[in-house]
């Protein structure tokens, strides 16, 4: 193996090295495997550090650019305005403006507002929330009634159907999934925004909390799975209440158990003694 | 006049300091009246420094306001022979700088959040990355945004934090060493759990 430092790598990843010296570089890349790994890593590191400054300046694009371009101290208009060397009255007057004073307050006022009134920006894919966002996310969940109801009577399938089924509705399935070898465990009223969330916890032999979450709306939506990083999800809607189930399950499984509760009959209508979900 | 004025001078002031280095800039006698336009021409660059110092974005905004607030104010001591944008990072790092000292804590005023800096990166952020420049203090952060992300040499870089470009060299190469092997790392992780979820499928 050829001896080059991390220094002279770093250069020539980089684009620092005269000509002679990288095609000098690229010779020895050739015949050397380690090297070429080497390099490639840093062309990595160095692809991945670019990309992520570029994409923060490009939110930061469209923040600062975002403003109504007819306010005078938007900055937009004073790049075309260079663009196209300034022609154009209106551009004159804005430009006066500026030079005036009146037109920066104006721009940094614009600036801050559309910078401090940005939303909750999404990040989804690769990029995993803070333990914080997901805690936070988890607290505004819980509502009141939540904690009102004891723990005794959310263990109590009957009185989890009587408390549930008036805050859903009379149609809100709770279904006993033993046969399918998940035990019922609680049920409780959480809230999604200012509407109620009913929320079913199982148990099967081994892993995490299997949940069934139901709410107001919804018409006959077909199940579809989704995956949140470690957890898949089942979503459908019948009957006016929308579903979701969710678990460590895969997708078979996941779905499977969705059709074991779609097929159930509607609370109170005449049982099918074949069904072996509702007790 | 003054209309003529802005039409040769923004673009100087806007270009990037790489390409505006060693090019004569303002000439007018009023040259500091071209300060705010060039200022507003770079808001998006300097707010994106700002959001790589601070880490997040409403904390970052505050930051620039208050710097150029101080920009303007003492605008004399801006130089001609100086790239308005490097001159604009120096003083907004500077005004950190200074507010950090005065901190009860300044060293955790170094550190950021994951879940902000990535909210800043958006969508095209990669978790590695991320946990990388939230992981490094400011000035390496910085040194890394001057270098990749600006296109500055070392000299400009080294100017902006107020350190030699032989620094700035020596820091860059064990940064990005330790960012390399930290993503060769991740990726015998990742093969090494696929390969021990391949022999447990085919035990059982």
């Amino acid at each position: 193996m050829t001896e080059l430092s991390d220094e002279l790598l770093v250069a020539y990843v980089d684009g620092r090295l005269a000509r002679k010296q990288s095609s000098a570089v690229e010779k020895v890349l050739e015949q050397d495997d380690v090297l070429a790994k080497r390099v490639k890593a840093l062309k990595d590191a160095h692809n991945r550090l670019e990309a992520a400054f570029d994409a923060i300046l490009a939110g930061e694009e469209l923040e600062v650019g975002g403003p109504e371009p007819e306010r005078a101290g938007v900055f937009v208009p004073w790049a075309a305005a260079a663009k196209t060397a300034l022609a154009g009255i209106g551009l004159a007057a804005a430009f006066a403006l500026m030079v005036l004073g009146y037109g920066w307050p104006l721009s940094v006022e614009d600036f801050t507002r559309t910078s401090f009134g940005s939303g909750d920006p999404e990040y989804t894919g690769s990029i995993e929330p803070s333990w914080q966002e997901t805690a936070a996310r988890a607290q505004g969940l819980l509502s009141r009634e939540t904690l009102e109801v004891g723990l005794e009577s959310q263990s109590n399938l009957d009185l989890v159907a009587l408390e549930l089924g008036k805050a859903i509705g009379p149609s809100l399935k709770i279904p006993a999934l033993d046969t399918q070898g998940y035990r019922f465990e609680r049920g409780q009223l959480l809230r999604a925004g200012d509407q109620p969330l009913a929320q079913l916890l199982y148990l099967g032999r081994s892993g995490g909390p299997l949940a069934l979450f139901a709410r107001k709306g919804g018409d006959g939506e077909a199940p579809t799975f989704r995956r949140y990083g470690g957890v898949g999800s089942v979503a459908w809607s019948e009957d006016g209440i929308s579903y979701l189930l969710a678990g460590e399950g895969d997708e078979p499984a996941l779905m499977t158990l969705a059709k074991a509760i779609r097929s159930l009959p509607q609370p109170g209508a005449p049982r099918d003694a074949s069904d072996g979900a509702r007790p | 006049m003054v209309f003529l004025r802005f039409a040769w001078a923004v673009p100087a002031l806007r270009a990037p300091a790489r390409e505006a280095a060693g090019t004569a800039k303002v000439q007018a006698e009023d040259f500091h009246d071209q300060i705010r336009p060039g200022l507003i021409a770079h808001l998006p660059r300097l707010k994106r420094f700002a959001d790589v110092v601070v880490g997040e974005r409403a904390g970052a905004t505050a930051l620039l306001r208050r710097a150029l607030n101080v920009m303007l104010a003492e605008q004399h001591r801006y130089r001609r022979d100086r790239a308005l944008d490097a001159w604009a990072f120096a003083e907004i790092y500077a005004t950190w700088l200074a507010e950090v000292s005065d901190a009860e804590d300044p060293e955790a005023q170094q550190s950021i959040a994951e879940g902000s800096l990535a909210a800043l990166i958006g969508r095209d952020a990669d978790w590695e990355t991320v946990r990388f420049l939230a992981g490094l203090p400011v000035e390496h952060r910085l040194m890394l945004l001057l270098v990749y992300g600006e296109g500055f040499d070392y000299a400009e870089a080294g100017r902006v934090l107020d350190i030699s470009a032989d620094m700035i060299a020596a820091r860059l190469i064990r940064i990005s060493a330790a960012f390399a092997d930290r993503l060769c790392a991740a990726r015998r992780r990742k093969r090494t759990a696929g390969a021990e979820a391949v022999d447990r499928s085919n035990l059982s």
